[in-house]
């Protein structure tokens, strides 16, 4: 096979179904050689569907896929692999317990320890990435991960490199280097890359060519310069474009959103403060956290950023009573937490609202009248009466409580496990609330935590989008290394400014950083 | 039960493949096939004494089923029922040695005893329940390894402390004084007492399981203990709960055993009721209406089993065989839909909070 060539891929009529779910229907591209191609569309637009047909991981079930003049019904991962494709998913599919060399080894050509060991070093070095070649991949960094997979990827010689959400959990230098290969790679030998986002400017910043996918259709395909209200309007749908460009407020406008807010809540600055950390260091199974001091007032809405396994996912489980607390003084409402059950906390006013909601949040083959019933189980009267009135009328969870929760849709998810906060709840944990969720849900979700904080609750969130942080909260946690970097309001901030925390370049910087 | 509906006819299909590995394990092991499956079958209702020892075999194994019902519910896999029905067992035949069979009140001294052994079984269980909870054994090996514990226990007792006078015998120990065995039916030691207390402990956990809110979280715990935490349902609490309730029915079995059927404790009591308990509960993927009917299936064949070598000359292990193969028949059936989702059709509401435990999710 010519690997010098230039490559030449055409998807024709791609068609695949889950259930009634069409996740793809009819798609037809033809991808030029030597140009990046952003693939953009809300979640569930069939983005991720069409890089899977693309890269031999599901087979479509109409359609075909033409490569340099070949077609193809249907791809296998190896036969993908072999034709020169290569994806980087979202999650990097890598052993977390074997060492980088090991994982690297893994599916490329026969070699020796030495060889291999040789080689990563040498692709390391042309890439610019510094990765230890003996640790285990379960120690590295999101971004660390996504270098080694890029290095295996470049080592299997691919011509056509799919990257799904390569910027999720990573700092924006990070993001720089990483673009700065993209680059490369297309412009050498004709080569393609697909970037699939979500992300308008990183679309905006990098790709020759944007496509639009909505509803499981290509609807459009635009070429710089791009106008961004067009193409949130081609994602999103015209009423939903307007919604959509709100996550994008920072600076002035973020100021002007966080006086309405604090004037929302006017007995947080006086109000005595409703937790207080006196270091306070929280562990689990896996990990340990320094110890923390900070304190939360009523009404506050607090948002924790910091890279993957930066500290903030336990630091909010500590929070929610979800980790031990080795040492130090949690207090709660006057009451010393330390040592509490989660039962404790519950009665405390605490609640945990999960990222991953149908694995931690709610229970698959239950009805939502059952869950209904297992969340408020003090109440004593027609519980059908309570699912109208609470579940269905307030937060829009679909009628029909004999329905599994599995059948539910991520948005739908989300709007019954809101539904299952209790209105006196008094601090809330949420971690990454909007995940995955369309521009309506996300606004449902903070209408509602917002409403929430007016009455008095704490509401502490994390979320991998620093736009989302600057424009909801008003006040600002970075995570770094374990560790609490910065405690900061959040007028004045910038994604850059927190990226710096969220990489430990601000240390010496002007903000307090507790110890 | 509704009438025919495509369901039932899809069990028929699933009953007609477990056949069909029947006949088929009996031509290789050289058996006549027809002949051999009437006596399997026909040999425990024939008469009204096989009838007996039917019932005899039908009580442990319901009430046994029944306890699996209550640990399948909150996704526990027990399979130590074995050893929870020979706690049961040694307890209850540990308290009458107590009291003088002269002058105390055989009823009360029954009762106790009964008490005794739901207290050893749910004790056996809560150990293998809490290893679970507090020290992440998973229930499965805990219960083999509690089975084997309680096979030793019973052993040292018969051969040790409790042995008859004079004589250590694997016959068992000394006999229980008349006063002390549960009434007989018909002059044969079919206890009636015991068959109404298993149909109690079955209405029980099934309205329990079915209709209250334990029964509920229970349900959640099974579907996803991470959000059962998250919720304060106190999963652990809710786990060593069904061990209990589990292991407390299965020892009243075994104390049925001591005080209704073999009148002392004898090396392995509980008789492989406990595995079959799982097996007929497999068969009818959990769905507590069909438990009982698949408790009496495997009753039959149990007493069928035992006329095996005088009427045709085969081993009444072959009986295992085909109980084995019916089951695996059975689910395989139902798994890949040969006979459609028996875990989602067999009884119970949509949504049903027992079924669909085999064909789902496992976690």
């Amino acid at each position: 096979m010519n690997r010098e060539r230039a490559v030449d891929v055409f998807l024709s009529h791609i068609t695949k179904r889950y259930g009634r779910i069409l996740a793809n229907d009819g798609v037809t591209v033809a991808l030029k050689p030597g140009r990046i191609h952003g693939l953009l569309g809300e979640n569930g637009a069939g983005k991720s569907t069409l890089m899977r047909v693309l890269a031999g991981h599901i087979l479509c079930d109409e359609g075909f896929i033409e490569v340099d003049g070949v077609r193809h019904a249907g791809l296998t991962p190896g036969a993908a692999m072999g034709l020169g494709i290569g994806i980087l998913s979202q999650d990097p599919l890598d052993f977390p317990p074997l060492a980088a060399w090991e994982n690297f080894a893994l599916g490329g050509p026969p070699r020796t320890r030495k060889q291999a060991r040789d080689r990563l070093a040498e692709l390391s070095e042309s890439l610019g990435f510094s990765l230890r070649p003996d640790e285990p991949v379960e120690r590295f960094t999101v971004a660390e991960r996504q270098q080694l997979e890029l290095a295996r990827l470049m080592d299997a010689d691919v011509r056509l490199l799919i990257l799904d959400e390569p910027t999720t959990g990573i700092s924006p230098e990070q993001k720089d280097i990483l673009f700065g290969i993209l680059r490369n790679f297309a412009a050498n030998k004709g080569r393609i890359v697909i970037l699939v986002t979500h992300k308008l400017p990183e679309a905006e910043e990098l790709c020759h060519e944007v496509l639009v996918m909505r509803r499981g259709r290509l609807v459009g395909s635009f070429e710089p310069p791009y106008d961004a209200g067009l193409l949130l309007e081609t994602m999103f749908g015209p009423e939903a474009a307007k919604a959509a460009t709100e996550p994008e407020i920072t600076g002035q406008a973020a100021m002007a959103a966080i006086r309405v807010r604090e004037a929302a809540a006017p007995q947080k600055a006086q109000a005595p403060a409703l937790a207080e950390l006196a270091d306070a260091a929280f562990s689990d199974e896996k990990s340990a956290l320094p110890p923390v001091s900070l304190s939360l007032r009523p009404g506050e809405v607090v948002g924790v950023a910091g890279v993957a396994g930066g500290g903030q996912e336990l630091f909010l489980r500590g929070l929610a009573g979800l980790a031990r607390i080795r040492s130090g003084r949690y207090v709660l409402g006057g009451a010393d937490m330390r040592g509490q059950g989660m039962a404790a906390f519950s009665r405390a006013g605490v609640h945990f609202l999960p990222a991953s909601r149908m694995e931690e949040g709610l229970f698959p083959g239950l009805s939502l009248a059952d869950h209904a019933r297992l969340g408020f189980p003090r109440e004593t009267g027609d519980l059908r009466d309570l699912f109208t009135r609470r579940f269905v009328d307030r937060f829009h969870v679909p009628n029909q409580p004999t329905a599994p929760a599995s059948s539910l849709s991520g948005g739908n998810q989300q709007r019954l496990l809101l539904s299952l906060i209790p209105d006196d709840t008094r601090l809330l944990v949420a971690e990454s609330p909007t995940r995955g969720l369309d521009v309506a849900s996300c606004v449902q979700v903070w209408e509602h935590l917002h409403a929430l904080a007016a009455k008095g609750t704490a509401v502490v969130f994390s979320s991998e989008d620093l736009d989302e942080i600057l424009a909801r909260s008003g006040r600002i946690l970075v995570f770094f290394n374990r560790r609490l970097t910065a405690d900061t309001p959040a007028a004045g901030q910038t994604v850059r400014g927190l990226g710096r925390h969220m990489t430990g370049r601000a240390a010496h910087s002007a903000t307090k950083s507790p110890a | 039960m509704k009438s025919p509906s495509p369901a039932s006819i899809n069990i028929l299909s699933a009953l007609g493949l477990a056949l069909a590995a029947t006949l088929a394990v009996l031509f290789f092991a050289g058996a006549p096939p027809l002949t051999t499956l009437t006596v399997l079958f026909g040999g425990g209702l024939n008469s009204t004494a096989s009838l007996l020892k039917t019932f005899s075999s039908f009580i442990p194994l319901f009430l046994c089923a029944t306890a699996l019902l209550a640990t399948y519910a909150a996704g526990l896999w027990n399979i130590g029922v074995e050893g929870q029905i020979t706690l049961g067992a040694v307890f209850a035949a540990g308290f009458l040695r107590l009291p003088d069979p002269g002058s105390f009140p055989p009823a009360l001294a029954l009762i106790l005893a009964l008490t005794a052994a739901f207290a050893g079984g749910a004790l056996w269980a809560l150990l293998a329940g809490a290893l679970r909870v507090y020290g992440r054994v998973h229930e499965i090996f805990s219960g083999l390894g509690l089975n084997f514990a309680a096979t030793g226990v019973t052993l040292w007792l018969i051969l040790g402390p409790w042995k008859r006078a004079g004589m250590a015998s694997l016959s068992g120990t000394e006999p229980l004084p008349e006063a002390f065995r549960l009434p007989g039916f018909a002059g044969k030691p079919a206890s009636m007492a015991g068959l109404v207390l298993a149909v109690a402990a079955f209405a029980l956990v099934v309205w329990l399981l079915r209709r209250t809110t334990w029964g509920l979280k229970l349900a959640a715990v099974r579907q996803n203990l991470k959000a059962a935490r998250l919720m304060g349902l106190s999963p652990g609490r809710r786990m060593l709960q069904a061990m209990a309730l589990c292991g407390g029915l299965a020892g009243l079995a075994g104390g049925l055993l001591v005080t209704g059927l073999y009148h002392r404790l004898i090396p392995s009591i509980s008789g492989n009721f406990g595995y079959t308990a799982i097996l007929a509960v497999l068969m009818v993927s959990l769905a507590p209406s069909f438990v009982p009917v698949a408790c009496f299936f495997f009753a039959v064949l149990l007493a069928g089993a035992v006329q095996l070598p005088m009427a045709l000359e085969l081993d009444s292990s072959l009986s295992g065989v085909i109980q084995g193969v019916l089951v695996l028949a059975f689910l395989a059936a139902g798994r890949m839909g040969i006979g459609g989702k028996l875990g989602g059709k067999l009884g119970g509401k949509p949504g049903g909070r027992l079924e669909g435990r085999l064909t789902g999710d496992t976690t």
